[in-house]
C-alpha cells in the first residue's frame, strides 16, 4: 500500500514537472539570415550571446540563407518563422503571388548598393561607367534595379559590359584588373578592401543612394502564420532584436565577437569592419527623424516605385503598406 | 693477348652482373611503388614554383605553401566539425542509396513490366540537373539534415541501380534454367545465384558512388547548411579567403580518396573472389 503511494505520489511529481517545464519553456523561433555569416549579419548573434532573446523567453535557432529571396520563400513555406531581407523582396514576391510573408522592422533605411572600383579608377561618377566592364554577382538583386538606375541617370544600360559571376570570383577579377568596377554591397568592401591590399591597390566607392537610389533595404521579415498564431512572440523577438542591434551599432566588435562565439572560423577584426560598414545604412538621416526599425510611408512607396519599375510592375499592382506590419516595433 | 684481355674483363665482371640487376630491379621496384606520391610531389612541387616565379598574388592562385598555412591557421576542431558534418550526410545519403538502389534493381532485373514502368522514371530522375531542384527540395523538407541527405541521394543512386541490374541481367541463362529445373524459388535464385554474379557490378558502382556522395554533399551545402566543406567552401569564398577555400577542397579530395580505398577493401575483405586474381 505503502509502495503504491509512493509510486502515486513520484507519477504524480513527474506529471507536475513535466507540466512546470512546459509552462516555463521558451518559444522557440527559426531565424534564417539572408545570406552566409558575415560581420553585417552580427546583431542576431550579439541578442542570442547577450541573452536578450532568453530574456524574452525565446530560443532561436539561426538558419542560413543564400538570398533575400530565399529567406521570403522559406518564411511562406513554414520553413523558417522570422529573419531578415530585402524589403524589396518582398515587395516583388507579395505583388506576383500570394505570399504570406510581413516586414515588422526595417533594419537598412538606405539602400546598400554599389560600386566598388580601384583606387584611381577613371570612374569618377555614374556617367563614366558607359563603355566599361562591370563584374556583378550572377543572382544579385542589385543587377535588377542597375538599369533602372542607369536609365533614370540618363545613361544608356547596354553602353556598360556586365559580367556575371559566382560572387566569390569579384574581389580577385577586380584586384586583377579584368573587370573596372564591381556591384557589390556596402558591407562588403572591408573583404574587397582586403584582396586589393595583397594587389597593392586601395578601393573607392560610388553610393548609389547617391545617383537617386533611394528605399528601405534589409528588414526583419515574419510569417504571416506565426504573427497570426502567436504576436507576443514576434512583438518579443522584434524586441530582442532592436535591442541587439542597438548595442551592435554601439559596439561593433562585440557583436563580431558574439559572431565567432556561433562562427568559430569567423574573423573578429573582418566581421566588425563589415558592420561598421553598414552602420550608415541602419543611422543616418531617415533614422534620426523616424527613429530606426520604422517605415516611413512615403519612403515605403519610394521603395515600392523602384521595384515596380525594375520589374515592369503596374505601380497599382501592389499597396506596398500590406507588406508591412507596424505593431512590433519596439519604442 | 687483347682477346685475352676481354675474357678476363668478362670473367671479373660475370659474378657483379645479377647483383647490379638485382639492385636495379629493386630499386625498379621502389620506383613503382613510389610512382603516384613522386608524382603528386612533382605536381605540388612545380605548382609551387610556378606561384613563386611568377609572383602569383593569393586571390588568383594560391601556392601550395600558402593553402597549407590558411590550413594551419585554422583550429583543428573546426576542421573536425566541418569534416564530420560532410561525412555524416555523404554516408546518410549513400546508405539511402544503397538500401534503395539495390532492392529495385532486383525488381527491375526480374520484372519487365517493373522495368518498362520505372526506369524511364528513374533515368527522368537522373537527367534533372540535381543543382537546379536542390533549393526546392530544401524549401519542402526544411531545416535539418534530411533535404541534404536526400540530395545527396538523388545524386548517388542511379550508378548503383544501373549496374547492379547489369550484374543481375549478367547471370547465364543456363544457370537460371537449372536452378528452375531443381526447384529453386525465385527468391533463392536471386539470392544464391543473381546477387553473387551481380557482386562485381554493385561494388564498381558502389566505388563512383562513394565519390559521388561527397559531391552530393557539398551540392547541398552550397544550398543551404550551416556546417560542413561545401559551407566552408562557400564561406571562405564569400569573404575571399582563396586559400582556405583550397584547404578544404583538399580535405575534400582526401576524403573521397580514403572512402574509395574503405569501399575497395570492403571488397577484398567480404568477396575477395569478385575480384580478378591479380587485385585479391
Amino acid at each position: 500500500m505503502a509502495l503504491r503511494l509512493f509510486k502515486h505520489s513520484l507519477f504524480a511529481l513527474g506529471l507536475l514537472a513535466a507540466s512546470t517545464t512546459a509552462a516555463f519553456a521558451a518559444d522557440k523561433i527559426r531565424w534564417m539570415n539572408d545570406w552566409l555569416p558575415s560581420g553585417d549579419k552580427a546583431a542576431i548573434y550579439l541578442g542570442v550571446e547577450q541573452g536578450f532573446f532568453a530574456e524574452e523567453g525565446i530560443e532561436v535557432e539561426i538558419i542560413n540563407g543564400r538570398g533575400s529571396s530565399e529567406v521570403v520563400t522559406r518564411l511562406a513555406a513554414g520553413a523558417a518563422d522570422m529573419g531578415t531581407g530585402g524589403l524589396p523582396a518582398l515587395l516583388q514576391a507579395k505583388a506576383e503571388q500570394t505570399i504570406n510573408v510581413s516586414a515588422v522592422m526595417s533594419i537598412y533605411s538606405m539602400q546598400p548598393d554599389l560600386l566598388i572600383l580601384p583606387e584611381g579608377s577613371p570612374i569618377r561618377s555614374l556617367a563614366d561607367v558607359e563603355g566599361k566592364t562591370l563584374g556583378t554577382a550572377t543572382f544579385s538583386a542589385s543587377n535588377v534595379i542597375w538599369p533602372i538606375l542607369l536609365r533614370s541617370n540618363d545613361i544608356d544600360p547596354d553602353s556598360v559590359n556586365l559580367v556575371r559571376m559566382d560572387p566569390g570570383a569579384l574581389g580577385p577579377m577586380l584586384a586583377a584588373g579584368r573587370v573596372d568596377g564591381t556591384i557589390n554591397w556596402i558591407t562588403k568592401i572591408p573583404s574587397f578592401a582586403e584582396v586589393m591590399q595583397e594587389a597593392g591597390k586601395d578601393v573607392e566607392v560610388i553610393l548609389w543612394s547617391d545617383y537617386g537610389l533611394d528605399g528601405y533595404g534589409l528588414s526583419v521579415l515574419a510569417s504571416d502564420r506565426l504573427i497570426q498564431r502567436n504576436p507576443d512572440l514576434v512583438e518579443r523577438a522584434t524586441r530582442a532584436y532592436s535591442r541587439a542591434l542597438a548595442l551592435a551599432v554601439e559596439n561593433p566588435r562585440l557583436a563580431a565577437e558574439a559572431l565567432k562565439a556561433h562562427v568559430p572560423e569567423m574573423d573578429v577584426e573582418l566581421a566588425a569592419a563589415e558592420f561598421e560598414a553598414s552602420i550608415p545604412l541602419i543611422v543616418n538621416d531617415i533614422s534620426d527623424a523616424n527613429g530606426i526599425g520604422t517605415f516611413e510611408p512615403e519612403l515605403l512607396a519610394k521603395t515600392w516605385e523602384w521595384v515596380a519599375r525594375s520589374q515592369e510592375l503596374a505601380l497599382d499592382a501592389l499597396d506596398p503598406t500590406s507588406a508591412i506590419d507596424t505593431r512590433f516595433i519596439a519604442d | 693477348m687483347n682477346s685475352q684481355t676481354t675474357s678476363a674483363a668478362r670473367s671479373s665482371a660475370a659474378p657483379l652482373q645479377p647483383e647490379l640487376t638485382k639492385r636495379k630491379l629493386l630499386v625498379l621496384a621502389w620506383l613503382d611503388r613510389l610512382a603516384p606520391v613522386l608524382a603528386a610531389l612533382a605536381v605540388i612541387g612545380v605548382w609551387e614554383l610556378i606561384c613563386r616565379v611568377f609572383a602569383l598574388p593569393n586571390y588568383l592562385l594560391p601556392s601550395p605553401s600558402a593553402i597549407v598555412t590558411s590550413a594551419f591557421a585554422l583550429d583543428p576542431g573546426i576542421w573536425l566539425t566541418h569534416t564530420w558534418a560532410t561525412l555524416r550526410v555523404s554516408l546518410g545519403g549513400y546508405a539511402l542509396a544503397i538500401i534503395i538502389a539495390i532492392p529495385l534493381a532486383v525488381l527491375l532485373a526480374n520484372s519487365r513490366l517493373m522495368s518498362r514502368t520505372l526506369y524511364p522514371m528513374l533515368v527522368v530522375i537522373q537527367s534533372t540537373p540535381i543543382v537546379g531542384v536542390a533549393p526546392i527540395i530544401v524549401v519542402l523538407m526544411g531545416a535539418g539534415e534530411m533535404p541534404r541527405i536526400f540530395i545527396t541521394f538523388l545524386i548517388t543512386f542511379f550508378p548503383i541501380v544501373v549496374s547492379t541490374v547489369t550484374g543481375l541481367m549478367s547471370t547465364p541463362e543456363e544457370l537460371k534454367e537449372l536452378s528452375r529445373s531443381l526447384g529453386a524459388s525465385k527468391a533463392r535464385e536471386i539470392r544464391n545465384i543473381q546477387l553473387p554474379f551481380a557482386v562485381p557490378y554493385i561494388f564498381s558502382a558502389l566505388r563512383i558512388s562513394i565519390t559521388l556522395a561527397i559531391i552530393g554533399a557539398v551540392v547541398a551545402e552550397f544550398v543551404a547548411a550551416e556546417k560542413g566543406l561545401g559551407f566552408f567552401i562557400a564561406f571562405s569564398t564569400s569573404f575571399l579567403r582563396i586559400p582556405q577555400a583550397f584547404a578544404a577542397l583538399i580535405v575534400l579530395v582526401t576524403l573521397s580518396l580514403l572512402l574509395f580505398q574503405v569501399i575497395a577493401l570492403v571488397q577484398r575483405w567480404l568477396f575477395p573472389w569478385s575480384l580478378p586474381k591479380e587485385s585479391r
